[in-house]
């Protein structure tokens, strides 16, 4: 019983990708030859709270089945308002912030919901346009957060490990496990994701937890995308595709479907952590960019098997094939377990 | 992604196209292609022979690109998110390649690309991998293998047979013959070959193609290998532009071959469009980009109106099925 809940892949998944990663920045001084230092963890939480708020966003709505391209469009724009306007007071510039990701979040929810469209498109057009509008806000150049107070505060250590910025990244990530475990959100959510049709008919509202869920998304980026702006001290118009791409490896690690209908909050977070162990790794090890690359490259396209009906079938039949020759009693356990 | 789609959703293209009368979207799409036309007569400078070439030559690999990928979303297998990475490792090997000569470079490029997306075409087609992860998955592989093989240096041209890429007969670059060519060739295939048809068909419902008998796993596979030929001769022309190639060379290739068949009104969810739909929508951001430029916006207003040109298309696109399934 307890080995069939681990070989399940939102369990599988996020288990071995931080174990894996979490040997290695263990094992980090064999190769260094110098012991681990609280600096190590700090750095590592600090590349966490720079990524995990992606992960986090895109995440919540993958569990819906559907896939925020967007969540770095508001990224820049988060980190650009927050930095435009937040010279003066930060907290005048992070609710700016944070409303306009919560705006154009629900109003991609709420595209998608009532024309029933698929979200990919809706929101890759959106993250065009919002690169567009960060880029236009400041000419296309960087833009500089002269508040040198606030970036010390957001990246000051807390208990040698933390920083503001990790420990109101955890935060995030704490509330919407109590919220999605604590209501029923959290089983619609993925009531939606798994078959859409089937929980409307039941009476579940996707239209409003559509809404939702986009919101949160924009929110968690947009304020995701200050915090790192305040910490670096300028904001950036176009962050590029790569924290999109980490995201996405981040959120599939943590064991959520493409397909919707599946993983935790938890899941993310070992998800998003086992990403930045992994950045943490190739930093201080000096391992060559290529081999994060081709590490990334294998972990995703484990959960490409994981998750492709073909290729699943195909082992089953190698698997009966193996059982009906060899005298050994097949298991039932082993046949394989059809994707939903 | 959950793609709900209703047995009798479409009556074939053919019968809409006979039943088709101008409603109040085509209205708005004229409207729209006419307010372009006249903030361009208004605009200096636009309604010249330079500025139609400089509107073409921009629009010219992209659309190249993207008319690879619209045989991927055609058959339902959603995108690529490799795109920039295969075109990155394909010029490289374009310009190293070069001191066996041109036609030889070509082929090995063409056939790096292809063989490359082909592979991942073979995945999604036999083994249902999402191609979304496994394109991710193959970005990163891609990326690895080439900076592991090139050392992260740029590859420069070991001969110049490349130069005649950047040749422009009759004023134009090549490229934008090449496009023209390959639109008209992909236009011919989707439409007069089983292969088209039976790739429409997977693309609209993979389950049933497959229990008519269809050859899904095949068709998806080759879809994806001419896919990556597309990208590996915009590759080609960009390696030669460039005269330098290294992992970075692709930069926003995939978003813009995406937003580009997205503009041509194509659905991501496969089944329809094609490759006059992809010109189109190559020129349609092209052209308001040129506008835009002209009329003195920044490139991020540009970006920004391409975004929401994207989106207006898809809304429209959408209300417009919606309607004629009615």
């Amino acid at each position: 019983m307890r080995w069939s809940v681990v070989r399940r892949p939102e369990v599988l998944l996020p288990v071995t990708a931080l174990g894996v990663t979490l040997v290695a920045f263990a094992a980090l001084p064999l190769h260094t030859g110098e012991a681990l230092k609280p600096f190590d963890v700090y750095n590592t939480l600090q590349g966490f709270a720079r990524l995990a708020p992606l992960v986090l966003a895109l995440g919540l709505t993958m569990f819906a089945g559907e896939f925020d391209l967007s969540v770095v469009g508001s990224y820049a724009l988060g980190g650009m308002l927050a930095v435009q306007f937040g010279q003066h007071s930060w907290a005048a510039g992070l609710a700016l912030a944070l409303a306009a990701g919560l705006g154009i979040g629900a109003v991609q929810g709420w595209l998608i919901a009532v024309l029933r469209i698929s979200s990919m498109p809706v929101t890759l057009a959106t993250y065009i346009a919002l690169l567009g509008l960060t880029s236009s806000m400041s000419g296309g150049l960087s833009k500089t957060y002269d508040n040198a107070g606030v970036t010390l505060w957001v990246d000051q250590p807390i208990a040698q490990v933390f920083s503001p910025r990790s420990l109101i990244t955890l935060g995030a990530f704490g509330v919407a496990a109590a919220v999605l475990a604590g209501s029923r959100w959290g089983r619609e959510i993925r009531a939606i994701g798994g078959d859409r049709r089937a929980s409307r008919v039941s009476g579940v509202r996707d239209d409003r937890l559509l809404v939702g869920v986009f919101a949160a998304s924009g929110l968690l980026s947009a304020g995701g995308g200050a915090l790192l702006d305040f910490s670096l001290g300028s904001a950036n118009p176009d962050p590029g595709v790569q924290p999109l791409i980490l995201a996405a490896a981040g959120a599939l690690l943590g064991g959520v479907s493409l397909a919707g209908g599946r993983g935790s909050v938890l899941g993310l977070l070992a998800g998003a952590g086992a990403v930045a162990l992994l950045a943490e790794i190739v930093t201080v090890a000096a391992v060559p960019e290529y081999v994060a690359q081709l590490f990334y490259a294998l972990l995703l396209a484990v959960t490409v098997a994981v998750e492709a009906p073909g290729l699943t079938r195909a082992l089953t039949r190698l698997r009966a094939r193996a059982a009906s020759t060899s005298t050994v009693h097949p298991s039932p356990v082993a046949v394989g377990r059809a994707e939903p | 992604m959950s793609v709900t789609k209703a047995p009798a959703m479409r009556w074939g293209a053919a019968a809409r196209a006979a039943r088709w009368r101008p409603g109040a979207l085509d209205g708005l799409a004229a409207a729209a292609v006419l307010a372009v036309l006249v903030v361009g007569a208004a605009t200096h400078r636009f309604f010249t022979y330079a500025n139609l070439k400089a509107i073409l030559t921009s629009a010219s690999l992209v659309g190249i690109a993207a008319l690879g990928l619209t045989l991927i979303v055609l058959g339902g297998t959603s995108v690529s998110l490799a795109i920039s990475q295969t075109a990155a490792v394909s010029a490289m090997a374009f310009l190293a390649s070069q001191s066996w000569g041109l036609v030889a470079a070509l082929v090995v490029t063409v056939v790096l690309g292809a063989a490359i997306t082909g592979l991942q075409g073979l995945v999604v087609g036999y083994g249902e991998a999402n191609p979304i992860v496994l394109t991710i998955a193959a970005s990163f592989a891609i990326t690895g293998v080439a900076t592991w093989a090139t050392g992260g240096v740029s590859v420069a041209p070991t001969g110049g047979g490349y130069r005649h890429l950047n040749a422009t007969p009759g004023g134009l670059a090549l490229s934008v013959y090449l496009l023209l060519a390959l639109t008209v060739l992909l236009e011919a295939v989707l439409r007069r070959t089983g292969f088209g048809r039976v790739l429409h068909l997977v693309g609209e419902n993979r389950r049933a193609a497959h229990a008519a008998g269809l050859p899904v796993g095949r068709t998806i596979t080759v879809a994806w290998l001419a896919a990556g030929a597309f990208f590996a001769v915009a590759a080609a022309f960009s390696g030669a532009f460039n005269t330098s190639a290294n992992v970075n060379l692709g930069g926003t290739l995939t978003f813009d071959a995406i937003a580009a068949v997205l503009a041509g009104g194509t659905p991501i969810t496969g089944g329809r469009g094609s490759a006059v739909r992809t010109l189109a929508g190559v020129l349609l951001i092209a052209t308001v980009s040129d506008l835009l430029l002209l009329r003195g916006y920044s490139t991020g207003t540009q970006i920004m109106v391409k975004g929401l040109i994207v989106l207006a298309v898809i809304v429209l696109a959408h209300v417009r099925s919606a309607k004629g399934r009615r």
